[in-house]
């Protein structure tokens, strides 16, 4: 049974059965961001050379066949693409979430405490010790690579106690060491290997295809899973570690899951399409000025927006279509930048209009 | 039973055309790839290093990675007019430099994609359009025009290959005899200018001309941490310093496709910027024994690159006797 009533602090909030309460401002920003996800997604189907979309792809799933260039534009090239770009902005975005309460930092993301260096890291040295290595081993690389990064980090920082300022200054100290590194390997590759390494850096769903979202699916799955597990936990650490102690949280237990969820994530994220830099920070900001949330909710939102900003950055790349390369990390920073300026401009707004 | 045996060889035999025409090859990566016997729309993934041996054994390009949708080269030089001459037809693009447009790609219909040891992560998805085959073009791994014959090989042209060949050995020769010294045991150095000097590595058709005429490469130490095997044209960074004591026989000066001037004032400018002053204290320039070339003729690992070089030679030789 589901029942409406107020929060503490006045919002409409609906009530279910079990206890679980959810905003509706929350519910409404979900069901208009899944909305533009799918309306995004659909669009998506459409760009490109050759004349298919949407139509053809229900005509397909009715069972009707499509000629072999329009079959091959939409489930070889388009639908890829579009599922994979949804799910690695959403794994991005999620583990930024995820960092940002346990740091109690806007800023935090798996670029800014290491993880990203730390799997691109691995994933280079791999490739010059073994450069016809398999992409399952490249997947363990840069697990080991984020894996590694996180485990520094939790014993550099220290007892349950620290503070997350100290977990993000430890974590850029960490991210500052291991670019360094990655300029130097760059560098000092050779010249095929360095190509390689500085178009996957740029970020690209070149490599989007089946196989690989066979292999993040299951991923995907799992990181539903861990809005519903650690969610709750996320409201106690946005009060910081020691209100978090207080108020129940095993954070001696939890921290780690939580920088663990987010390496896994990141990692595989970083394997799929290069580092996306900036979007664990974009999207939870963007989603929080929409719809502000704590808990499940942000983590969920979060999500998304991450899903959706990678979407329109890979439709921009398609959609201009010219001679004009357009590597995904820069259509990212195009898409998301401004909206995040537009969004920060807004809530500064809205702040000075209150007072 | 009969009738059975007799649909069977007759399907047998209406499709032994296509299994004739198809042939399992090994590329330099060791990967199994099946092409057509005779190759019609290929594509390659580099067109100065690629294209340019193919187009010179005769055959048309359908696309080139780099090319504009309506053909037009998106870089500074277009090799085909400067190695092969204008007129030839261009091959069309499929996408910018640095993302390609698999729908462009398989529009153009290709029965083969040639690409180098370079695309190897890309392979498994060009190989979504047609058969790739991976062919090495780093200076480490091939030499002078062995891209041209490994290709012919390839498609099936090694008797043009051959002719090619045979009538460019002539004219090392013709060329030899036309000397005033003999070229043997003397050395040459080749170095690109871009922002920094560049040692040209060993797979273009200007070492394949230098060296079949008799002169030998200028050995240079690497500089500590640089790679002297790495790299698809150039060999290794050299620093100003080091230039400056350098005295081969013959200093090959090629400058950037980027700079203003692929000449040899052009040339000059460009030296005078990295290494103010070394046309006063240089040895090969204080005693005339530099040879100013396009890098857009001479760099491709083509025998048309190859008789490139032998004319800059020829001309060097009549302009300073």
């Amino acid at each position: 049974m589901i029942r409406g009533g107020r929060a503490i602090d006045g919002k409409r909030v609906l009530r279910l059965a079990g206890g679980l309460q959810m905003r509706t401002g929350n519910l409404l920003a979900g069901a208009c961001l899944v909305a533009a996800a799918l309306a995004l997604a659909a669009l998506a189907t459409g760009l490109g050379l050759t004349d298919t979309g949407l139509a053809d792809l229900f005509r397909t799933l009715a069972g009707e066949s499509l000629p072999g260039a329009e079959n091959y534009a939409l489930w070889t090239v388009r639908l890829p693409r579009i599922l994979l770009g949804f799910m690695v902005g959403w794994a991005v975005a999620l583990a930024g979430a995820m960092l940002q309460s346990v740091a109690r930092n806007p800023l935090a993301d798996p670029g800014l405490f290491g993880f990203s260096q730390g799997s691109m890291t691995m994933i280079m040295l791999l490739l010059v010790f073994l450069p016809a290595a398999p992409k399952s081993l490249v997947v363990l690389a840069a697990l080991a690579g984020g894996l590694t990064v996180a485990g520094l980090l939790l014993w550099l920082v220290g007892s349950e106690r620290s503070s997350g300022l100290s977990i993000v200054l430890m974590g850029i100290a960490i991210e500052t060491v291991l670019s360094s590194f990655g300029s130097l390997l760059i560098l000092y590759l050779p010249t095929e290997t360095s190509i390689a390494l500085s178009e996957w850096l740029a970020g690209s769903l070149f490599q989007a295809n089946w196989t690989v979202i066979a292999a993040f699916a299951p991923l995907f799955v799992l990181s539903l899973a861990a809005i519903f597990v650690l969610g709750p936990a996320m409201a106690t650490y946005d009060l910081g570690s020691e209100m978090a102690m207080a108020l129940g949280e095993p954070v001696g237990r939890s921290r780690p899951l939580i920088l663990l969820t987010a390496v896994v994530l990141s990692s595989a994220a970083v394997t799929a399409v290069g580092p996306l830099v900036f979007l664990g920070v974009l999207a939870p900001h963007i989603a929080g000025f929409l719809s502000p949330a704590v808990a499940r909710a942000r983590l969920f939102l979060s999500a998304l927006m991450g899903g959706i900003l990678v979407l329109l950055a890979d439709a921009l790349t398609r959609g201009l279509g010219g001679s004009l390369p357009m590597p995904l990390g820069l259509s990212l920073t195009m898409v998301g930048v401004p909206l995040f300026i537009i969004a920060l401009r807004l809530q500064a707004l809205r702040k000075l209009q209150s007072h | 039973m009969r009738f059975l045996v007799s649909c069977a060889i007759a399907a047998l035999l209406a499709t032994s055309p296509v299994l004739a025409a198809e042939r399992t090859v090994t590329d330099d990566t060791g990967r199994k790839v099946t092409i057509p016997e005779q190759p019609e729309h290929i594509v390659v993934m580099h067109e100065p290093l690629l294209g340019i041996p193919l187009m010179d054994l005769g055959l048309d390009l359908t696309g080139s990675f780099g090319r504009a949708d309506d053909g037009s080269f998106v870089i500074a030089v277009d090799f085909i007019d400067t190695v092969l001459g204008e007129g030839k037809t261009k091959p069309k693009g499929f996408g910018p430099v640095g993302q390609l447009d698999l729908e462009k790609l398989r529009a153009l219909e290709p029965d083969l994609i040639v690409a180098s040891e370079l695309d190897a992560g890309k392979a498994d998805q060009l190989a979504t359009v047609a058969p790739v085959y991976l062919q090495n073009v780093g200076s480490s791994k091939v030499y002078g025009f062995d891209v041209e014959e490994d290709l012919a090989a390839l498609v099936g042209r090694e008797d043009v290959f051959a002719a090619r060949k045979a009538a460019y050995e002539k004219r090392v020769e013709d060329l030899r005899a036309k000397l005033p010294f003999d070229p043997a045991g003397r050395t040459y150095l080749p170095v690109f200018l871009t922002d920094q000097l560049n040692v040209v590595g060993d797979s273009s058709g200007m070492v394949q001309a230098l060296e079949d005429l008799g002169y030998s490469r200028l050995e240079v130490g690497a500089p500590s941490g640089a790679s002297p095997a790495g790299g698809s044209m150039m060999l290794m960074p050299l620093s100003a310093e080091e230039f400056g004591k350098l005295d081969p026989d013959v200093l090959v000066l090629l400058n950037s496709y980027m700079a203003g001037g692929r000449d040899e004032a052009g040339t000059r400018a460009s030296l005078s910027k990295i290494v103010p002053g070394w046309d006063q204290f240089m040895k090969p320039a204080k005693e005339n024994r530099i040879l100013f070339v396009d890098p857009a003729k001479v760099i491709t690992p083509s025998v048309a690159s190859a008789e490139h070089m032998l004319d800059a030679i020829a001309g060097w030789n009549e302009t300073t006797q």
